[in-house]
C-alpha cells in the first residue's frame, strides 16, 4: 500500500495515496475539476488546460494542471478561486473559437463534455470575429471511423490511444500552432482492431463511429451495462438501445478487465442481434430435406421422442452434445445436468477439439488473474496471437509491457501483435516447439537472457496454442515449466466467450459444475441434486464427431455449436440418425439438423458468465427475444419433462442459485452480490471457499513434427463466423483465408504473392 | 563606460582569419582546460561552476554551477548543447559556432566531465548551415586529435558528440522541446513537473542541457578561476554577456559587455545611438519574448537581471531591439505576436488559439478595420494567456512561448494606447506605414 | 529494401549509428530524404519510417511539425526573406516583395520549372545584418530591394551548382551581423541545409 496522505481542496481536507494526480484525488473525494485531454487510462499531458487549479507555494499561489501534478502531504489546492476562473474561462473561450458549434447536427450533442463544460463554465457569448480554421469534413479515417477536423480540440486523446494503448500509431498530429490537425497518412487509414475506442473517448463530435452516424440522439437511449460476448476476457460493456433495437455499445472501464477499451469487434458486431434472417420459430426439417416452421409443442415432442427411442434402443452413450460456450453459465448448466440427468451421457463438449484440456483450462494450479499482469515482473506469452483472438486483453499485456515496465517474451512461430513490445521474441518452426521448449528451460545461448527473465519473478505466462494444428500437450508442458519457476502463475487461453463458464459448469467430459473432475463426485449437494449419473469421463468433441462417423453416436445436440465450421480438421456429422440444434442462425451444422430450436442471444437474456481469470459477471437483457425464441436452460427444462425428468429450471436466477448451491467454486455467487456489492464480478472461488480440483499440467511435451511443410492454422479477428457474417459494419472487414508462407518456401513451390494456393493435409 | 576586457570573443577578435581552426585554437592555450579538467572530479567541477556565477545564457538565466548539481543519478547521462538559437534579436550563438568552435568544444568536454556523460548532442538549428559545419569540421579535428571519442586525452574516458541540425522550429530551443526532437519526435514542450531534465531528459535520463554561449565560458572559469572570472562581470552578473544589437542603431551587432551600463551607453555609446538623426521610440531589452522598454522609463537603469526584472521584463538571451520613432509599434507588435504564433507548438489551447487570435486582431487593426472593443479584446485575449498579465507570467500554458506573445501587447497598451486608438479610430495607421 | 541510393543507405545506417536509439535520426534521415528526392515525398516518409522502425504518420507528424521538411515540390533554390522584427524594421517586406516581383513566385509557391521557391521566414539569426534572406539557407546578408532583384535574376541565369553564401554575399550583400572573416567554398546542392554528414554539401574547402 503506498502511503497515504493529507490534502486540502477547496477547504477540505482529506487523505489520499501519494502521487495520486490532484485531478483524481479531488474527484475521489467528491471535487469535479473540468477536463478535456486527461483521460485515466492515459499518461496525462496537460494539453487543454482546462483542469489548472492554483496550489499554495511558498511563492504564492500557482497556476498548475491538475491532470499532471500529483498530490503531497500538506497540499494546499483551490478549484475556484478567482484566477482558476477567469483561466476557465479562458480555456473555453478558445477552444470556443474555432468550434463550428454544430450541436443540433452532431451525434455527440447531449453527451459532449464541450457542450456540458460551457454551460457550467464557459463565458456567456464568442468576442471572435476572426474567420474560424476550415477543414474538409468529415473524412473517414477507416471503415468504421470519421473525422470531423473542424470540432477537433486537440486534445490528444485519439493519437494517444493509437499509440500508447493499442499500438497502432496511424493517427497523429500533423503541422503546427494553430494549423495543428489530427490525421492518418495518405492511403493508410486507421484500420486498427480497436478504432471505436477513439470515438468513445473523443470529448467532442469530432471522432464519430459510421455504423451510429445520425442513427440517435442521446437522450433517447436506454443503457444498461452487460458483458461482451465476442471473446473470453469478459469485457464489461454498456448496451444502449433505443426503440428495442441495440444501436451502440461502449466499454465501461472495469478495472479487473477491460479498461474501458473494447475491440471494434465487440463495439460494432452487435448487428447479428437484429438479422433479417434470425431464426424465430422451430423448425422442423421434411423429407425433402427442406425446414418448415413447426410449433414449439410439435417440435419439443419430436426432439423427446427421438431422444427416447434411440437412448433406448442404442443407450444412453448414443447420444451427446456438443455446444454451450457461447451462452450463459445458466445455459450451460441446463445442458449439463440435461445430458447427464435426463439422458445420462458424459459426452458432452463445449470445446471444438481447438482447446485445451478442459481441466488445465478450469482448474489449473496458481491460475493467474488478470490484473496480476500489473505487478508482473516478466510475461510470458506463448500462445494465439492475442491480437487476434484476445484483444483487450491483449492491450492489458501491452500496457503492462509498455507503461508498467514488465519484460515481455513471445514465443509464436508469426509476427504477433505483441512483438512490437516484446524484450525477447522466440520465433520456431511450426512444429518444432517442444524443441524451443526445451532450449528455454535450459537457457541457453541466445535464450539465456529470456530464461533468465523468468527467473525474477512475479511472472505471469499466458499459454495457450498458437495455431490449432498444434498438440494442446506443448501448452501444458510449457505450464508445467512455468510452475517450477519460484514466482509464476499461469493463465491458460481459450478462446469462445464462455468457455470458461461452460467448463465450469461441466459441459466437458471430464468436469462437472463447480471445477470438479468427473471421477471424484465431492459434492454432497450436487448428489442430492442430480441423483445418479455416470461418472467415467465421457468422449470430448473429437470423440464424439468420430463417434458419429463410426455409428456410435446416433443422436447429437447442438447448442449455440457450429462444429462443421469450426472444428479444425472439419466436422462430418452429416450421418447422424438425429441432431437437435438450438440456434440464432441456420449455420452449417444446424441446417444438417432435423429439428432447430431458436435460442435466445446475446442481450435477449440475463444471467452469468465466467471469463478467462475465472471471473464470473452478470449480464443483462436488453432486447426482446426475436420471434418465439427462448432462453436453452428453459427449452432443456421442457425437454427433460417430456423425458420424464423434472429438472427444475424455473428462471435464471434461480438457475444462479442451484449452481451456486451444487458447483463447489461457485459457492457464494448470487445475482444481488453480482449486481451490487461486484460489479466487475468475482474471481471464484470466492475468498475461503475451496476449490475442489488443482489441476496440475503434464510435462509431457510431445515429439516435434517433421514435414517438409507443417500447417500452422490460426484464426484472425474477423472472420466469417455465424455472428459476424451477420453485422453489416464488420463483415466486410474479414479477410478471408490466407496462407502465409515463409519466403524461401515459396520461392521454393514458386508460389507468389497474392496467388491462390490450394492447401493440402495430413492431420 | 569604463574599458572592458573581451573574453570568449578575444580568439576571434585577435585572429579574425582562422580563430575556427585546431591549429590557432592550440595556440592560443587551447584545450589546456579540458585536460585539466580531466583530472577534476565532479564535486570539483560542479562547485567551481557554482562558485563563479555562470548563469544560462539561453535566455532564463539559471545558474549552470546549480543545474548540474541537479542532475540525477541514473545513468547513462547526457549532455545537449542548446544551439538552436531563433528567438528573433539573436544572433550572438551563431558567432560563437562560426568564429570558435573549439572554445565551446572545449567547454563541452568539460561539462561532460563534470556530468559524468560520454554521449553530447550539439543541436544547432537548420537554418545554421555554415556554423553546423564549422562546428563538424571542429569535431573532426577533435577526434583526430583523439580529444573527443574513445580515451579522450589518453585517459580512458570515452566521449561521443554528435552535431544535430534542427528543422526549422523556434520552440525546440524549449529544451524539453529540444530533448523531444532529438528523440525523433515532434518538438513539442514537456511538462515540468515531472520532465525536468537533470532528472528525466534525453531518452528519460538524466540530461543537462546548455546554451552555445553558456558552456563556451567554461574554459575561461577554468582557466581564471572562479573569483577572477566573477570580477569580470558585475555583482550577480558573473563574466561577460553577448549583447546582439539590431533594429535603427547605427551599430548593430554582437558586443561582449560585462552587465551594469544602462540601457542609454549601450544603445547609444556602444550602438552609436539612432541613424538619421530620428529619435529612440522604444527597445526590446530581451529578445521577442520581453516586454519593451521607453525612453522615458528605462534609459538610465542600469542593465543587470535583477533591475529588468524589477522593471517587469527580462534580458533573456540578450537581443536589444532597438525602435525609431517612425516605427508604427501595432505592426511590430503585429510581426512579433505573428512570430510566436507561427511558432507555437500547438499543443496547449491558449497557445495556440490565443497567439493566432492575437496576431488576427492586430493585422485587423494596423489594416484599419479596428474595432472600438479590439483595445480591450486584446488585453483580455492576453488576460486568458497569462493571467492578470503579471511578471513573471501566470501561465495558463505548457510553457512560456504562449505568455511571449503576451510581451508586446502590454508594451503597445500601456505605452502606446493613443497611437493604437489612433489605428483604430482613423481607420489605418497614422503613420502610414504599410500592413503588407 | 530501399529505394535509396547506396551511398545515402550507407548515410543513415552511419547517421543511426550515431544515436542511442534509432528514432533520433528521423530528423537527419528526413534530410536525406529531401536530398533524395527535392522535397519530402510520401515514399521518402515511409522510407524514413522504415529506417527507423516508426509509422509513416508518426514520420509525417515529425516532419510537418519542421518548416524545413518541404513537402511539396520545392525549387532548386528556395530564397526564404526575413520579415521577423529586426527585419521587418529594416526593409525586409520590401525584400520579401522584390523577391516576388521579380521572380513572379508568391510566398510558399515554386516557379513552374521547378527552379525557384521564395518564402518569408521568421528570423534567421541576421539581425545584425538586416535586412536578410537565405537562398537554400545560406546567408545573405545588408540586402536592398535592388539588389534581391538582381539575386533573383542571377540565379535564374547563372544556375550555380553549389549556392555559396561567401559569392552571393560578395554580389548582393552589404552589412553583415558580425566580421564572417573566414572564407567559404563549401555550400548548398538543393533547398536543405548543406551539411557534410548528411551529403548534402557542394563545392570545396
Ligand atoms: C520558447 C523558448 C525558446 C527558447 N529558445 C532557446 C534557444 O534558442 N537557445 C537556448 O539556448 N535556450 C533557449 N531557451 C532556453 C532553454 O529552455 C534552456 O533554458 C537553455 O537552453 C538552458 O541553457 P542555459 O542554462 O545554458 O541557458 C528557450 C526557452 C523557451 C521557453
Ligand atoms: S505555450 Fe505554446 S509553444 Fe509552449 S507548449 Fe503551449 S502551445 Fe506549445
Ligand atoms: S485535463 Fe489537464 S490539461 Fe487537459
Amino acid at each position: 500500500m503506498a502511503e497515504r496522505v493529507k490534502i486540502t481542496v477547496d477547504g477540505e481536507e482529506f487523505e489520499s495515496e501519494a502521487g495520486t494526480l490532484i485531478i483524481r484525488a479531488a474527484q475521489d473525494n467528491g471535487t469535479y475539476i473540468p477536463r478535456f485531454c486527461w483521460h485515466e487510462r492515459m499518461n496525462p499531458v496537460g494539453m487543454c488546460r482546462m483542469c489548472l487549479v492554483e496550489i499554495e507555494t511558498p511563492r504564492g499561489p500557482m497556476l498548475v494542471p491538475s491532470c499532471t501534478n500529483t498530490i503531497s502531504d500538506g497540499m494546499v489546492v483551490h478549484t475556484r478561486t478567482e484566477t482558476v476562473k477567469s483561466a476557465q474561462e479562458a480555456v473555453l473561450e478558445f477552444l470556443l473559437i474555432n468550434h463550428p458549434l454544430d450541436c443540433p447536427v452532431c451525434d455527440k450533442g447531449g453527451e459532449c463534455p464541450l457542450q456540458d463544460q460551457t454551460m457550467s463554465y464557459g463565458p456567456g457569448e464568442s468576442r471572435y470575429v476572426e474567420i474560424k480554421r476550415r477543414y474538409e469534413k468529415p473524412v473517414p479515417i477507416s471503415a468504421l471511423v470519421n473525422l470531423d477536423r473542424e470540432r477537433c480540440i486537440l486534445c490528444a486523446r485519439c493519437t494517444r490511444f493509437a499509440d500508447e494503448i493499442c499500438g497502432d500509431p496511424l493517427i497523429e498530429f500533423a503541422d503546427r500552432g494553430n494549423a495543428t490537425n489530427v490525421t492518418t497518412f495518405p492511403d493508410l487509414p486507421f484500420s486498427s482492431y480497436f478504432s471505436g475506442n477513439t470515438v468513445q473517448i473523443c470529448p467532442v463530435g469530432a471522432l464519430t463511429a459510421t455504423p451510429y452516424r445520425f442513427r440517435a440522439r442521446p437522450w433517447d437511449l436506454k443503457k444498461a451495462n452487460s458483458v461482451c460476448q465476442h471473446c473470453s476476457t469478459g469485457d464489461r460493456i454498456s448496451v444502449h438501445t433505443s426503440q428495442n433495437e441495440v444501436l451502440r455499445i461502449e466499454g465501461v472501464d472495469s478495472d479487473a478487465t477491460n479498461h474501458g477499451w473494447l475491440s471494434d469487434k465487440c463495439r460494432f458486431g452487435f448487428e447479428f442481434i437484429h438479422a433479417e434472417d434470425r431464426l424465430r420459430v422451430p423448425k422442423v426439417k421434411e423429407a425433402d430435406g427442406g425446414f418448415r416452421d413447426a410449433s414449439w409443442a410439435e417440435a419439443l415432442d419430436l426432439v423427446a421422442s427421438k431422444l427416447a427411442a434411440i437412448k433406448a434402443e442404442h443407450g444412453a452413450g448414443s447420444i451427446a452434445a456438443l455446444g454451450g460456450a457461447r451462452g450463459t453459465n445458466e445455459d450451460a448448466y441446463a445442458l449439463s445436468k440435461f445430458m447427464r440427468v435426463a439422458i445420462g451421457s458424459n459426452h458432452l463438449d463445449c470445446q471444438m477439439d481447438d482447446g485445451l484440456d478442459p481441466q488445465f483450462l478450469a482448474a489449473v494450479a496458481d491460475r493467474a488473474t488478470i490484473n496480476d499482469l500489473d505487478a508482473a515482473r516478466t510475461i510470458l506469452v506463448w500462445g494465439p496471437d492475442l491480437k487476434e483472438e484476445h484483444p483487450t486483453l491483449y492491450l492489458r499485456v501491452r500496457r503492462a509491457a509498455q507503461e508498467l515496465g514488465a519484460t515481455l517474451i513471445v514465443v509464436h512461430p508469426r509476427t504477433t501483435g505483441l512483438h512490437d513490445r516484446a524484450t525477447h521474441t522466440l520465433a520456431y518452426k511450426p512444429g518444432s516447439g517442444p524443441e524451443i521448449l526445451a532450449a528455454l528451460k535450459a537457457g541457453d545461448g541466445a535464450l539465456a537472457a529470456a530464461r533468465q527473465a523468468l527467473d525474477s519473478g512475479p511472472v505471469v505466462a499466458l499459454i495457450g496454442r498458437t495455431g490449432y494444428t498444434e498438440s494442446p500437450r506443448l501448452a501444458e508442458a510449457v505450464a508445467a515449466f512455468i510452475r517450477t519457476l519460484p514466482d509464476a502463475k499461469v493463465l491458460p487461453l481459450a478462446r469462445r466467450s464462455n468457455v470458461y463458464g461452460a467448463l465450469d459448469m461441466g459441459v466437458a467430459p471430464t468436469l462437472l459444475p463447480g471445477r470438479a473432475s468427473i471421477s471424484a463426485i465431492g459434492c454432497a449437494n450436487l448428489a442430492a441434486e442430480w441423483g445418479e449419473f455416470p461418472n467415467v469421463a465421457g468422449k470430448d468433441a473429437r470423440g464424439i464427431v468420430e463417434a458419429v462417423a463410426a455409428g456410435d453416436v446416433k443422436a447429437l445436440l447442438l447448442m449455440g455449436a457450429d462444429p462443421v465450421r469450426d472444428m479444425p480438421s472439419g466436422a462430418d456429422i452429416g450421418g447422424a440418425e438425429f441432431i437437435v440444434a438450438f440456434d440464432q442462425f441456420l449455420t452449417d451444422s444446424s441446417r444438417l439438423a432435423d429439428v432447430v430450436l431458436p435460442a435466445d442471444g446475446f442481450g435477449e437474456k440475463s444471467g452469468t458468465v465466467t471469463n478467462v481469470e475465472g471471473r464470473v459477471q452478470k449480464t443483462n437483457v436488453v432486447v426482446p427475444s426475436p420471434g418465439q425464441s427462448r432462453p436453452d436452460w428453459s427449452t432443456l427444462d421442457d425437454l427433460g419433462r417430456r423425458l420424464g425428468v423434472e429438472l427444475g429450471l424455473k428462471s435464471a436466477e434461480a438457475i444462479t442459485a442451484e449452481i451456486a448451491h451444487v458447483a463447489p467454486a461457485y459457492e457464494g455467487v448470487n445475482w444481488e452480490l453480482l449486481e451490487w456489492d461486484a460489479p466487475d464480478g468475482a474471481v471464484l472461488p470466492l475468498d475461503g471457499i475451496p476449490q475442489p480440483l488443482q489441476y496440475v499440467p503434464a510435462d509431457v511435451a510431445g515429439k516435434p513434427e517433421r514435414a517438409p511443410l507443417v500447417l500452422h492454422y490460426a484464426r484472425t479477428m474477423y472472420d466469417d463466423g455465424v455472428l459476424m457474417r451477420h453485422g453489416k459494419s464488420v463483415a466486410p472487414l474479414a479477410p478471408g483465408g490466407f496462407a502465409a508462407l515463409h519466403p524461401d518456401d515459396a520461392a521454393k513451390l514458386g508460389v507468389a504473392d497474392a496467388e491462390t494456393v490450394l492447401v493440402k493435409t495430413a492431420v | 563606460m569604463k574599458a572592458h576586457p573581451s573574453v570568449i570573443t578575444k580568439r576571434m577578435s585577435d585572429h579574425p582569419t582562422d580563430s575556427n581552426t585546431m591549429d590557432r585554437y592550440e595556440a592560443t592555450g587551447g584545450y589546456v582546460q579540458a585536460k585539466k579538467a580531466m583530472g577534476m572530479t565532479r564535486d570539483e567541477l560542479v562547485e567551481l561552476v557554482k562558485s563563479s556565477g555562470l548563469l544560462g545564457r539561453g535566455g532564463a538565466a539559471f545558474s549552470a554551477g546549480m543545474k548540474w548539481s541537479f542532475l540525477a543519478p541514473a545513468r547513462p547521462s547526457y549532455l545537449v548543447i542548446n544551439g538552436d538559437e531563433s528567438e528573433p534579436g539573436t544572433f550572438k550563438d551563431r558567432q560563437l559556432l562560426e568564429r570558435d568552435p573549439h572554445q565551446m568544444i572545449e567547454g563541452i568536454i568539460i561539462a561532460a566531465v563534470a556530468n559524468e556523460v560520454h554521449d553530447a548532442f550539439v543541436y544547432i538549428r537548420g537554418e545554421y548551415p555554415k556554423p553546423a559545419r564549422r562546428v563538424q569540421r571542429a569535431v573532426d579535428e577533435a577526434y583526430a586529435k583523439g580529444y573527443l571519442g574513445k580515451g579522450i586525452f589518453g585517459t580512458d574516458y570515452d566521449l561521443e558528440v554528435t552535431v544535430h541540425l534542427g528543422g526549422g522550429a523556434y520552440i525546440c530551443g524549449e529544451e524539453t522541446a529540444l530533448i523531444n526532437s532529438l528523440e525523433g519526435l515532434r518538438g513539442e514542450p514537456r511538462l515540468k513537473p515531472p520532465y525536468f531534465p537533470a532528472a528525466k531528459g534525453l531518452y528519460m535520463l538524466p540530461t543537462i542541457v546548455n546554451n552555445v554561449e553558456t558552456v563556451s565560458n567554461l574554459p575561461h572559469i577554468l582557466e581564471r578561476g572562479a573569483d577572477e572570472y566573477k570580477a569580470l562581470g558585475h555583482d550577480l552578473d558573473t563574466g561577460t554577456f553577448l549583447f546582439s544589437l539590431s533594429g535603427h542603431v547605427e551599430r548593430p551587432g554582437n558586443y561582449e559587455l560585462p552587465h551594469g551600463i544602462t540601457w542609454r551607453e549601450l544603445i547609444f555609446d556602444v550602438g552609436g545611438g539612432i541613424p538619421g538623426g530620428r529619435e529612440l521610440k522604444c527597445w526590446i531589452p530581451g529578445g521577442a519574448s520581453a516586454p519593451w522598454f521607453v525612453p522615458d522609463e528605462h534609459l538610465d537603469l542600469e542593465i543587470t537581471k535583477d533591475a529588468t526584472g524589477k522593471a517587469l521584463s527580462m534580458l533573456g538571451s540578450g537581443a536589444v531591439v532597438v525602435m525609431d520613432d517612425t516605427t508604427c509599434v501595432v505592426k511590430a507588435a503585429e510581426r512579433i505576436v505573428r512570430f510566436f504564433s507561427h511558432e507555437s507548438c500547438g499543443q496547449c489551447t491558449p497557445c495556440r488559439e490565443g497567439t493566432t487570435w492575437l496576431e488576427m486582431v492586430l493585422r485587423r487593426i494596423e489594416s484599419g478595420s479596428g474595432r472600438t472593443v479590439d483595445f480591450d479584446l486584446l488585453i483580455e485575449i492576453s488576460d486568458g494567456i497569462s493571467i492578470g498579465l503579471d511578471w513573471p507570467p501566470k501561465m495558463t500554458t505548457i510553457c512560456p512561448l504562449g505568455p511571449s506573445a503576451v510581451s508586446p501587447i502590454i508594451s503597445i497598451t500601456k505605452y502606446f494606447k493613443d497611437e493604437v486608438l489612433a489605428h483604430i479610430e482613423g481607420g489605418g495607421c497614422p503613420m502610414g506605414v504599410d500592413h503588407g | 529494401m530501399s529505394y535509396w541510393s547506396e551511398s545515402t543507405q550507407q548515410r543513415a545506417k552511419e547517421i543511426i549509428a550515431r544515436y542511442p536509439k534509432k528514432r533520433s535520426a528521423v530528423m537527419p534521415l528526413l534530410y536525406l530524404a529531401m536530398a533524395e528526392d527535392g522535397h519530402v515525398t510520401e515514399e521518402g516518409m515511409e522510407e524514413v519510417g522504415r529506417w527507423v522502425g516508426i509509422s509513416p504518420a508518426q514520420v509525417q507528424a515529425v516532419a510537418s511539425f519542421y518548416t524545413m521538411y518541404k513537402r511539396e515540390r520545392t525549387g532548386r533554390y528556395l530564397i526564404s526573406c526575413c520579415t521577423s522584427i529586426s527585419c521587418m524594421l529594416l526593409g525586409g517586406d520590401d525584400i520579401l516583395h522584390a523577391v516576388e516581383d521579380e521572380s513572379g513566385v508568391p510566398h510558399g509557391e515554386t516557379d513552374p520549372d521547378g527552379l525557384l521557391s521564395v518564402e518569408h521566414v521568421e528570423c534567421i539569426g541576421a539581425c545584425g545584418g538586416a535586412p536578410a534572406v537565405q537562398v537554400d539557407y545560406e546567408l545573405i546578408e545588408g540586402l536592398t530591394p535592388e539588389k534581391a532583384r538582381e539575386l533573383v535574376r542571377w540565379l535564374r541565369k547563372a544556375r550555380p551548382d553549389t549556392v555559396l553564401s561567401d559569392e552571393m554575399q560578395e554580389l548582393f550583400g552589404s552589412r553583415t551581423s558580425f566580421d564572417w572573416a573566414i572564407s567559404e567554398g563549401v555550400g548548398a546542392t538543393g533547398p536543405y541545409p548543406a551539411f557534410e554528414p548528411y551529403g548534402t554539401t557542394g563545392g570545396d574547402e
